[in-house]
This record gives C-alpha cells, sequence and structure tokens, in this order.
C-alpha cells in the first residue's frame, strides 16, 4: 500500500470516527435511531480513491469506535460490524458497475439501505428471532434511513465537489508555477 | 444544498422515490397486518392484577379496597360498568380505547396501552 494512501486512511478515519463519536452525543427520539453521518467520509473515501480505502476506513471506524463506547465483540458491535461492511460492499459494488448511473446521493441510499438491512438480518439471528418483530419494524427503519441517506449523500456531495476543486486548483497551481 | 440537490442523477431521484414509496406502503401495511393490538392492565393498589387483550370481549369483577367493580371489554373498547363508589366518576367515563380509568375509592386503575415490548436489547455503536 503506498505510502500516501495509508496517511488518506488515517487521516479520513479519524474525521469519521469524529463524527461517529459526535453522532453519539446527539440527542434522539430513540435509541436505536442514528443518522449514520460517518458514512459520509466512507463515501467520500470510496468515490474519491477507491473501495479498498473505504474498506479500510469502515473496519477502523468500526473497530475503534466500539471500543471506545466500550461495546467491542459485544452484540452491538456485531450489528455495526455487520451493517457497516455491508452498506460499504454495496456501495462499493454499485459503483464498480457504473460510475455515471448514480451520484452520491443515490450511493449513500444503496448504503443506507444495505446497512439498516444487514443490521434488521444479524439482529434477527443474535437476538430477535421473531420474524414478525423484524417485519414490523422494517418499514420504520427503511423509511428513516431513506431520508438519512439522503442527506448524507448531499453532504457528501457537496464534500467531494470541494475537494475535486482544491485538487483541481492546487494542480493548476502548480503547473503555473 | 440546493445545487447539490440539482446535482442528483435520474436514478438517484427515481431510487429516492421507490424507497419512500415501500417503506410508506410497508408501513401502513404492516400497521394493518401485524397489530399487535393492545392490552389492558388492571392495577389495584398499586399492584398489577389483570392483564387482558383488548380484541377479546370479556367481562370481570375487580375486588378494590372499598368494594367490587365490573369491567367491561367490547368491541376493543373498556368501560367501568359498575363500580361500589359514592362518586361513580370511572363509570360516567364511558368507552375507551386508550388511556387509562381511574377509581380512586376503590384504588383501581385500569391502563390501555400497546402491547409492543419498550424494552432495548442493544444499541449499535
Amino acid at each position: 500500500m503506498p505510502l500516501q494512501d495509508k496517511y488518506r486512511i488515517a487521516i479520513l478515519s479519524a474525521y469519521a470516527l469524529a463524527l461517529h463519536g459526535f453522532e453519539a452525543l446527539l440527542p434522539s427520539p430513540v435509541p436505536w435511531l442514528r443518522f449514520g453521518i460517518s458514512n459520509i467520509i466512507t463515501l467520500t473515501a470510496l468515490v474519491m480513491f477507491g473501495f479498498r480505502t473505504a474498506m479500510m476506513i469502515t473496519l477502523i471506524r468500526v473497530v475503534l469506535g466500539s471500543i471506545f463506547s466500550g461495546t467491542f465483540l459485544g452484540p452491538a458491535f456485531m450489528l455495526s460490524l455487520g451493517g457497516g461492511l455491508a452498506g460499504t460492499i454495496a456501495m462499493g459494488a454499485v459503483l464498480s458497475i457504473s460510475r455515471n448511473i448514480f451520484g452520491p446521493v443515490g450511493l449513500s441510499l444503496i448504503g443506507a439501505f444495505f446497512h439498516n438491512a444487514a443490521q434488521l438480518f444479524f439482529a434477527y439471528l443474535l437476538f430477535i428471532r421473531r420474524i414478525e418483530a423484524v417485519l414490523f419494524i422494517s418499514p420504520v427503519i427503511l423509511l428513516i434511513g431513506t431520508l438519512t441517506g439522503f442527506a448524507n449523500g448531499l453532504v457528501a456531495d457537496i464534500l467531494i465537489k470541494n475537494l475535486l476543486k482544491n485538487e483541481q486548483d492546487s494542480i493548476q497551481n502548480v503547473a503555473r508555477a | 444544498m440546493k445545487k447539490a440537490i440539482r446535482n442528483t442523477t435520474i436514478a438517484d431521484r427515481i431510487l429516492f422515490l421507490l424507497l419512500i414509496v415501500t417503506s410508506i406502503a410497508g408501513l401502513v401495511y404492516t400497521r394493518e397486518a401485524f397489530s399487535l393490538g393492545s392490552d389492558v392492565l388492571v392495577e389495584v393498589n398499586g399492584k398489577p392484577v389483570y392483564t387482558l387483550a383488548l380484541d377479546v370481549n370479556t367481562e370481570i369483577s375487580i375486588e378494590g379496597t372499598d368494594g367490587r367493580t365490573v369491567l367491561e371489554i367490547k368491541n376493543n373498547k373498556v368501560r367501568m360498568r359498575e363500580a361500589d363508589c359514592s362518586n361513580q366518576t370511572c363509570v360516567k367515563q364511558g368507552w375507551i380505547s386508550k388511556g387509562t380509568i381511574v377509581c380512586l375509592p376503590n384504588n383501581i386503575v385500569v391502563i390501555v396501552g400497546s402491547r409492543s415490548k419498550k424494552d432495548i436489547d442493544a444499541i449499535t455503536g
């Protein structure tokens, strides 16, 4: 792995972890509702630096985030890991098929959907074991996930546009010098 | 933010609408199909005495601290039909489908609540 990639992964993971920690402080009407704002970083990394970088960031965020919140290797960690991996893999797969069909918003929606689907699946396997309870809650989670995914996608879109613009500006500056 | 919304591709918008429509349809459907129903909880002197299903028609008499009352459940509604007390407030309250009926002289509280479990299994990080 090139050195530059390591730096990128380190700094982006730090951003993702900070957002993850910040999110835990936000008041929420129901404890399981989370906005998933750290997915903004995953998505930005995926679009700009590729799947491997995004995957590393997700893994680092989930593992370190759970260590900081004291849930490492617990059942909540399994849900978090399953959801994080499923969301990142789904977004990476869609992006690898085509870069033009879906923009960041669409990718974020897909990521949110697969994140929630995986979490529901693991929740069913690990704790609930009652399919009607899972079916009962899934439309609520799908709706919330779609709304938060949409908002995160918009933020990621703005972030990516600005980062690309900065990159082009710096390239032009280098060329001019 | 407006610019970002304008930047979305057609597929993005279709996906968004599709997910919203699916989830709302699912929401309506599951509320109809898997209605968990409500329970009628009867407490006497602060202790739970009976838990009854709201969708099963029954009639029970409850021994309060100062006499007895008769609770009737019919068509997903509850009422206190008779009470051995002077003010008859609980009887006058009539049929309810949610909320509480309180019979103060007898220390009886009837609570109609959702049967869904409110406990949390875990919070993911």
